[in-house]
């Protein structure tokens, strides 16, 4: 059966993917922030998961605003890295992994998670700047890459709660899927940051680091963190951390911390990078409740 | 866990945080040519005709006189007010070869330098900044 193993969360910084692959991770200004993912780089080395479930937002670049999806995966063989307006970033190809990508999808619609299915679409640094920051640069990504997309641009996006639900949803149907497959979940995007408008420039380490506590244990306090507050704490960008929190719903009741980064400056953005996994052999999370999730012939259905 | 919400009030809260302009449906509906103009950018040829002549580029979208006088000026907080959002808008800077770092800067109303420098110092504090109403 495929399995949770961990979960990783970063802030995606064009300007890391920048700095990497214009190879100036070792300057001054770059090499503290970057410092800070070599822990995660040998251990993903180790761990080798077979499949990545990569949480992010779409920076305009897949998507306008002709359709704006809630939550949308991408179902499809492959992602060509987008042209984000200075030609597409020298990295690999994604590959995704259709099989699971349409098992989460069917799985979590069942859930009555209305998911947007996603057949093709470019990825912009939302989703390839994290995989640059974990595993360097390889002439090919190590693992295959479910893109979770989520709208955090226009009002109002998901909340943290139903997030974290989400999440929960996505480790019911990732146990349900028969390959034998490591699986890691990522939530990207955040953490404080605001750029637009006169507060521009707002960064706010304390709360940053409160957030990063919170993840790691047991308490689900964070779901509760209404929209204002991210706003008004960590700026009008900082609300990308509800995707941290589909990574945080995936991984159960109780998470372990292996790793945390915090790192500002690094151009408008605080680096807040955490690996967790979770406590147990597989993530504890509540069962459905729902009438087709119980459903057997529903069920039999998706398999 | 869910809690009634009164979206009158959830909506009002944003426009008490200062400097903040939040993307609200009623700047998504105001801003949505404006937006996709930017959008349009992202298109080689599209970018060349632009160059040519940005006011005629901007006369084939059904833009209000006062969206296309700003997006001349590049007056990006006045564009944010139009129902401008900062990720769409990224598309008319970048086309000038201005960086994000650049924008931001004018829209904080302070220089380049300066706005750099406060960003290596740890950025903005959020010590006065968090609302208007409880100047807080």
């Amino acid at each position: 059966m495929a399995r949770i193993t961990a979960g990783v969360a970063s802030s995606h910084i064009p300007a890391l993917g920048a700095a990497s692959d214009l190879d100036k991770t070792q300057e001054d200004y770059w090499r503290p922030a970057f410092a800070g993912y070599e822990w995660t780089k040998r251990w993903e080395a180790e761990q080798r998961p077979d499949v990545v479930v990569l949480v992010y937002n779409d920076h305009a670049s897949a998507f306008d605003m002709r359709i704006i999806p809630t939550f949308a995966i991408g179902c499809a063989e492959a992602f060509q890295p987008a042209d984000e307006g200075w030609g597409p970033r020298p990295v690999p190809v994604v590959k995704g992994h259709p099989d699971l990508a349409w098992h989460i999808a069917q799985s979590c619609i069942l859930d009555e998670f209305d998911m947007t299915i996603i057949n093709e679409m470019d990825v912009d640094h939302g989703l390839t700047v994290p995989l640059t920051m974990m595993f360097g640069k390889p002439a090919e990504w190590p693992c295959r890459v479910i893109p979770l997309a989520v709208n955090v641009v226009t009002y109002p996006p998901p909340s943290g709660n139903r997030c974290w639900a989400l999440g929960e949803a996505i480790a019911r149907a990732v146990a349900s899927f028969e390959e034998d497959l490591n699986v890691q979940i990522w939530g990207t995007g955040g953490m404080s940051h605001q750029l637009q408008g006169p507060r521009a420039g707002l960064i706010n380490q304390e709360w940053d680091n409160r957030f990063i506590d919170g993840l790691v244990g047991s308490s689900d306090a964070l779901r509760s963190i209404p929209h204002i507050e991210y706003l008004r704490e960590t700026g009008s960008e900082g609300i990308e951390m509800v995707m941290w929190l589909i990574m945080r719903g995936a991984l159960g009741r109780e998470t372990r911390l292996l790793h945390r980064h915090y790192h500002v400056p690094a151009s408008n953005t605080a680096v807040g990078h955490v690996v967790l996994e979770p406590v147990g052999d597989a993530p504890d999370v509540p069962a459905s409740d729902t009438i087709e999730a119980n459903s057997p012939a529903a069920q039999d259905l998706i398999s | 866990m869910t809690v009634p919400r009164d979206i009158h009030a959830y909506l009002g809260a944003f426009d008490d945080i200062p400097g903040t302009r939040v993307f609200t449906a009623k700047r998504a509906r105001q801003g949505y040519q404006l937006n996709q103009f930017a959008m349009s950018l992202m298109k080689p040829d599209n970018r060349e005709r632009w160059r040519a002549d940005e006011r005629a580029y901007l006369d084939q979208w059904p833009l209000s006189d006062d969206q296309k006088q700003a997006v001349l000026d590049r007056d990006y907080n006045r564009l944010l007010d139009l129902g401008g959002n900062i990720y769409f808008l990224s598309k008319i800077f970048s086309t000038d070869g201005k960086s994000f770092l650049l924008a931001v800067s004018t829209m904080s109303g302070m220089s380049l330098e300066d706005y750099q420098a406060m960003m290596i110092a740890g950025g903005r504090s959020p010590e006065g900044m968090r609302s208007i109403k409880e100047g807080r």
